[in-house]
């Protein structure tokens, strides 16, 4: 008996144990509002710091890891997250488990998805903050107005790629200037026996095909769509949205598209632009990496051009992603947290003309110049980022899985309306359980 | 490669005996006290039923990337999910990949064993082969399967080299074959351990049994259907039962082949289940978990009950 009442009191001591640790486990940290900025070239002998990077930014930060051990005797370790990154990264925060550093989708809604206010570092008074050209400084990276991630190389813009050759065998001259304009171009190019333009539905993740319903967006989004969808008083389902979605199925409808574009994959919508089987891909910066990967610079930058477009004119839709900033975490250890923020002045500071010369990304800091050998295209990119306007991932407070629900759309699962439908359910659930007013 | 070596089991009747002499030997418990249990005990409360029970409670809380605190909300996730097509959708299809799942995985291993049923050394060799699948990674099985099933991949190379005409099978892009083909690979991976039930399954039947049904007269189809398959009841019970349950908690096979595509055909529950939560939604990834563990248990009562049933004709 009383060896049985001696097990039950251990069992009720464990349950005791673990029931309160009955909180996010991911919640610990200080809160810190203004920070101390170190000096680069502070010695930090003796530290170690992590940082966390997905498979295509694992390798981004090479050159400045080595120049900055260098000049402070630290040690910085990268170790990959596989793919998906941001669920990798989300699962491991969520247990505890917390980087020095990582890559991160510098926008509101993915800011709010890893509760930066309670893991993340404040990166308010940066010395860096007020170097960055353009708009850049206030475009991106901030949640509440506070900064909360450095961008080190140029947002995303979504505009099409074009083949020149297509374009100039079909005798178009000039790149189009709106959205009727892009659609006459393709009715002519398809005349000419070339798909208009490309996109890919197949291969599990079609991440492409939500760039078509924001190019369409973009006039609505300068005139604060996004505002409205993050009070509740406009819905995905409303004429706005739901008629980009119809728009984009009716261009596939109409045979605008590749005829294999319910399996056709991410790396064949590069090598079909490339070798001129299509004329157009409606796309973002990693398309244009995944071609560089392929084809040399000058052979790209004899074939393949870029313009921004909206219903009435040329402006781009700007969409930051993981391998465009990092942020900093709040790890309880005060000699790694401002460690961290030093080699964030590194990166932006005497680490970046040779980073940039490194990755041949454009510059994003004013004097440091960017390199000659970065693609025509690129720098177009860049030039097309001040006239831009937020993609739903930079001002909505959500992020819905538009994209897949597009993706069923192009296998014929769901309807338009469907697409709109769930797509607004899903940012409803997310609005929510964030606490926004009005859901 | 012992486990492939299967032989003769104990006769019933030795096996009674045995329990004879255990009981002769009696309390156990008196050289070992039951306190000796805590550790194991301990160790399966921790890992075993805190998380399940964690399971339960987050269900009806709002944890969730976004902020610290976990409040409970009472039922709202669960009012929530069952008003979302989407979870009711998957737990369709989730439910038809179980079934095709444990068919095809029942009729893979059972015919396997009736092929390689006789003790030769080639046997032995070709058992283990189809054995290999089973302790393979699964994700590495779907990759490789995923490349292979491309359209441009090897399968309609081969199809292509056979029939002399220029195969582009979108084996993984159809919205109504994809998941037969996912099952079908479920199952291929899986049968190896079928194979290996049902062999130890047919070699129980007594000899003196198909001896006299040849006696009789019947034919190898009569014996088969007469005599060997009823007493494989028991084999078939735990088969389909494993593969039944176990492929409702699928999903490392499909996250690699389709990750739940084309057009969320193929999409379980388990890959929903991984899609809210990355999208910071912990409780509501967790009420979704719940729902599977009880249609799983819920399905498992009158399967494994069915199936019972069926051996008490032995």
């Amino acid at each position: 008996m009383k060896k049985a009442l001696l097990g039950l009191a251990a069992a009720a001591a464990v349950t005791a144990l673990a029931l309160s640790g009955c909180s996010d486990p991911g919640s610990s940290g200080s809160s810190g509002a203004s920070q101390q900025w170190p000096a680069q070239n502070t010695n930090l002998k003796g530290t170690t710091l992590t940082i966390w990077a997905a498979e295509n930014s694992n390798k981004t930060a090479d050159s400045v890891i080595s120049g900055f051990e260098k000049l402070t005797g630290a040690k910085v370790k990268v170790v990959t997250i596989p793919d998906p990154y941001e669920q990798g990264v989300e699962t491991k925060v969520a247990t505890g488990d917390k980087p020095d550093l990582a890559f991160w989708q510098p926008t509101a809604s993915m800011l709010t998805t890893i509760n930066a206010k309670t893991n993340l570092q404040s990166l308010a008074g940066a010395p860096w903050a007020a170097n960055y050209t353009g708009n850049l400084g206030k475009m991106t990276g901030i949640l509440d107005g506070t900064r909360y991630a450095a961008l080190v190389t140029t947002p995303a813009v979504i505009g099409v790629y074009y083949n020149k050759d297509v374009f100039a065998k079909a005798g178009i001259t000039s790149t189009p200037t709106n959205w009727n304009d892009l659609v006459a171009d393709a009715k002519k190019l398809k005349g000419d026996g070339v798909d208009p333009f490309y996109d890919f539905g197949g291969g599990g993740s079609p991440w492409g095909t939500q760039w078509w319903v924001q190019a369409q967006l973009a006039d609505a989004a300068k005139d604060g769509l996004w505002g409205r969808v993050n009070e509740n008083k406009e819905k995905f389902t409303d004429p706005t949205i739901l008629n980009a979605i119809k728009g984009y199925d009716n261009l596939i409808n109409d045979g605008y598209f590749n005829d294999n574009i319910k399996t056709a994959t991410f790396p064949d919508q590069g090598t079909a632009l490339l070798g001129g089987k299509a004329a157009m891909a409606l796309q973002v910066n990693s398309f244009f990496g995944e071609l560089q990967a392929t084809a040399s610079t000058k052979e790209l930058n004899d074939k393949i051009g870029f313009f921004p477009i909206s219903p009435t004119g040329n402006i781009g839709t700007y969409i930051p992603d993981q391998s465009n900033a990092l942020v900093a975490f709040k790890t309880g250890d005060t000699k790694r947290e401002a460690a961290a923020r030093q080699f964030l002045s590194y990166w932006l500071g005497q680490g970046y003309g040779k980073f940039v010369k490194d990755q041949s990304t454009v510059s994003l800091l004013k004097g440091t110049s960017t390199p000659s050998n970065v693609p025509t295209a690129l720098k177009d990119v860049a030039a097309s980022l001040d006239d831009s306007v937020g993609s739903m991932q930079a001002l909505a407070v959500a992020n819905p899985d538009l994209y897949l629900n597009l993706g069923d759309m192009i296998q014929g699962t769901k309807t338009p309306e469907q697409v709109a439908q769930t797509t607004q359910a899903q940012f409803a659930q997310l609005a929510k359980a964030q606490g926004v007013k009005g859901f | 490669m012992s486990i492939l070596e299967i032989t003769k089991p104990v006769p019933e009747s030795a096996k009674r005996a045995d329990h004879r002499t255990a009981g002769k030997r009696g309390g156990r418990n008196r050289d070992h006290p039951y306190w000796f249990l805590i550790p194991a005990l301990v160790v399966l409360f921790v890992f075993f039923f805190l998380p399940t029970l964690y399971n339960f409670i987050y269900a009806f809380t709002d944890w969730s990337s976004f902020k610290s605190a976990i409040n409970f909300v009472g039922l709202s996730n669960f009012s929530e999910l069952l008003t979302n097509g989407s979870l009711l959708e998957d737990l369709r299809i989730t439910l038809e990949y179980a079934i095709m799942v444990a068919f095809f995985q029942n009729l893979f291993g059972l015919l396997l064993a009736l092929l390689l049923e006789r003790d030769t050394r080639i046997n032995r060799f070709a058992r283990a082969a189809f054995f290999v699948p089973v302790v393979m990674s699964a994700l590495a099985v779907g990759y490789i399967f995923q490349a292979m099933l491309k359209p441009e991949g090897v399968i309609n190379g081969i199809l292509g080299f056979l029939t002399g005409q220029h195969v582009t099978i979108a084996w993984l892009g159809s919205t109504t074959w994809t998941i037969v083909v996912v099952a079908v690979i479920h199952a291929w991976k899986w049968m190896g351990l079928s194979m290996l039930i049902y062999l130890a399954g047919l070699k129980t039947i007594n000899e003196d049994l198909v001896e006299a049904s040849r006696i009789d007269g019947a034919n190898r189809w009569r014996t088969f259907w007469s005599i060997r398959w009823p007493l494989l009841a028991p084999a078939i019970t735990f088969n389909v039962a494993t593969a039944l349950l176990g492929s409702m908690n699928g999903f490392d096979i499909v996250q690699a082949t389709t990750a739940g595509g084309p057009g969320g055909t193929t999409e379980l529950l388990n890959i929903f289940i991984f899609r809210t939560f990355g999208q910071g939604l912990f409780a509501q990834a967790t009420t979704m978990s719940l729902m599977l563990f009880l249609m799983v248990a819920i399905l498992a009562f009158p399967v494994i009950r069915f199936l019972r049933k069926r051996e008490e004709v032995l």
